[in-house]
């Protein structure tokens, strides 16, 4: 149990996707404008994450390895995640029009996003059981939403600020990033 | 026969997908959601369709 | 020459990561050592000529509704024979770049390059235009862990690929005491990116600048 909790606290705020890994960064530079664009990015994502890696999982050692297809790793996930996401699409249109309204809209964004394939490929690649998989798989879009959230906030104020005309924009944002990073590693102590 | 197996599945994830795709087109909008637009301008990845670039296009051709 | 000017500007003007800000995530992250930056530079170019030309080669025959998944599908076996590849001929670069040569996939600027420029244009302007851009990732990122490699360690280290071993170049350039540490960490790898980009940004505001006044 205890081990659950450290992977959970790992994949949230020490190993943050984002600031550690350097995976999401388009949505990252792209979403993160706004905090409510943000907010809702944030929780498409999560969203989309955690049932595509119950279902890549689920196919990867009940499909692909009895058959002795691995080699279709690459390609099966990406196909699934995308079947996923325009699923969850025409579900969220059909049974929950407010839902769609608030996050709809970013869901075609995370088919080509590297966090999803990247958790898939992670569950498969440490060979994790159950548990441990959907621990890893809740806490790593946890991460995710929580770092472009707070990164929401602090660019919402950037914009308002004195910023030398090189850096506008991304420069700045990327530099906020570093201070950012700096600010999480020194979490580390944690675990 | 074992890649006759692959070739099986793969088929079937892309008529899946293709099954998926088409039925998600064919569920309307939900009305409020006409003109909904990603506030999205940071990276020029034009093969993301919310990238400002496709919205120009689309107001130059009406 | 319209094709030669398409390769000069996917190299430094429209620079695919520092201007365009397409493919970060492989960028920040693979940039500790030289040798990644090589090993990964040399992949992005051969799976994006690759998937420019057989894009380019299919485009009259896709649909228009479909084409974003049947580009991915065909980027998707590209990496996957490039990964077999790499895990069999170089199993030590396979261990550093780890799982970003599988997500080669969904790194935008392949997938950006098939949609805006391989489904409209010929075969011989989109193997040139994937040169060029990939060339120019190469550039980036050489600069980047370049910079990074020298500030963290010291020196440069290069190892042949196939046989690391032997070493094909050791260059110590200050004593270990004065390295600043930082620069491997990921807050380097943002520094150092941010620095770069807005670097080329004040470039190009020169540039315009002086087109400008050109005008006038």
């Amino acid at each position: 149990m205890s081990e659950l909790v450290t992977l959970l606290v790992t994949s949230v705020l020490i190993n943050n996707v984002i600031l550690n890994q350097f995976l999401g960064m388009c949505p990252f530079m792209g979403v993160s404008k706004k905090k409510s664009s943000a907010l809702g990015m944030g929780v498409a994502v999560v969203f989309v994450i955690v049932v595509a890696a119950l279902v890549t999982y689920a196919l990867y050692y009940l499909v692909l390895v009895p058959i002795g297809l691995e080699f279709m790793e690459l390609i099966t996930f990406i196909l699934v995640i995308a079947s996923l996401v325009q699923l969850t699409e025409m579900f969220i249109k059909k049974y929950s029009p407010s839902l769609y309204k608030s996050l709809g809209v970013y869901l075609p964004l995370i088919t080509t996003n590297c966090v999803v394939l990247n958790v898939c490929l992670v569950n498969i690649t440490n060979a994790y059981d159950f548990s441990h998989m959907l621990v890893y798989s809740v806490g790593t879009p946890l991460g995710f939403a929580l770092v472009l959230y707070i990164f929401s906030t602090i660019r919402e104020r950037l914009e308002l600020s004195n910023v030398p005309a090189a850096f506008k924009g991304n420069g700045i944002a990327l530099i906020c990033a570093a201070i950012m990073s700096m600010a999480f590693s020194g979490l580390a102590g944690i675990v | 026969m074992k890649y006759l197996l692959a070739a099986l599945f793969f088929g079937a994830l892309v008529l899946v997908y293709i099954v998926l795709y088409l039925l998600n087109k064919k569920t309307p909008l939900p009305e409020g959601c006409e003109d909904l637009k990603a506030d999205c301008e940071g990276c020029h990845d034009f093969s993301c369709s919310h990238n400002p670039a496709h919205h120009i296009k689309k107001a130059e051709g009406e | 020459m319209d094709q030669l000017k398409n390769f000069k500007n996917g190299l430094i003007k429209d620079n695919p990561v520092f201007s365009l800000f397409l493919g970060i995530c492989s960028t920040l992250a693979i940039t500790t050592s030289i040798n990644n930056a090589i090993g990964m530079g040399v992949s992005v170019i051969i799976v994006l000529t690759m998937s420019n030309v057989i894009i380019s080669m299919i485009r009259k025959i896709t649909p228009d509704e479909i084409r974003i998944p049947v580009y991915i599908v065909i980027i998707a076996t590209l990496v996957t024979i490039i990964q077999m590849l790499i895990q069999a001929f170089a199993p030590a670069l396979n261990e550093s770049l780890g799982v970003f040569i599988p997500l080669i996939v969904v790194n935008c600027i392949i997938l950006g390059r098939a949609e805006s420029f391989a489904s409209k244009n010929g075969i011989v302007a989109s193997a040139i235009d994937g040169i060029g851009m990939g060339l120019g990732y190469t550039l980036a990122v050489l600069s980047m862990s370049l910079i990074r490699e020298v500030l963290s360690t010291g020196g440069i280290l290069i190892t042949n690929p196939f046989n690391t071993a032997q070493v094909l170049l050791n260059v110590t350039l200050f004593p270990e005491d004065f390295t600043i540490s930082l620069f491997g960490s990921p807050v380097g790898a943002f520094i150092t990116f941010a620095c770069l980009a807005s670097a080329l940004g004040a470039y190009k505001m020169h540039l315009e600048a002086k087109e400008k006044a050109k005008e006038k």
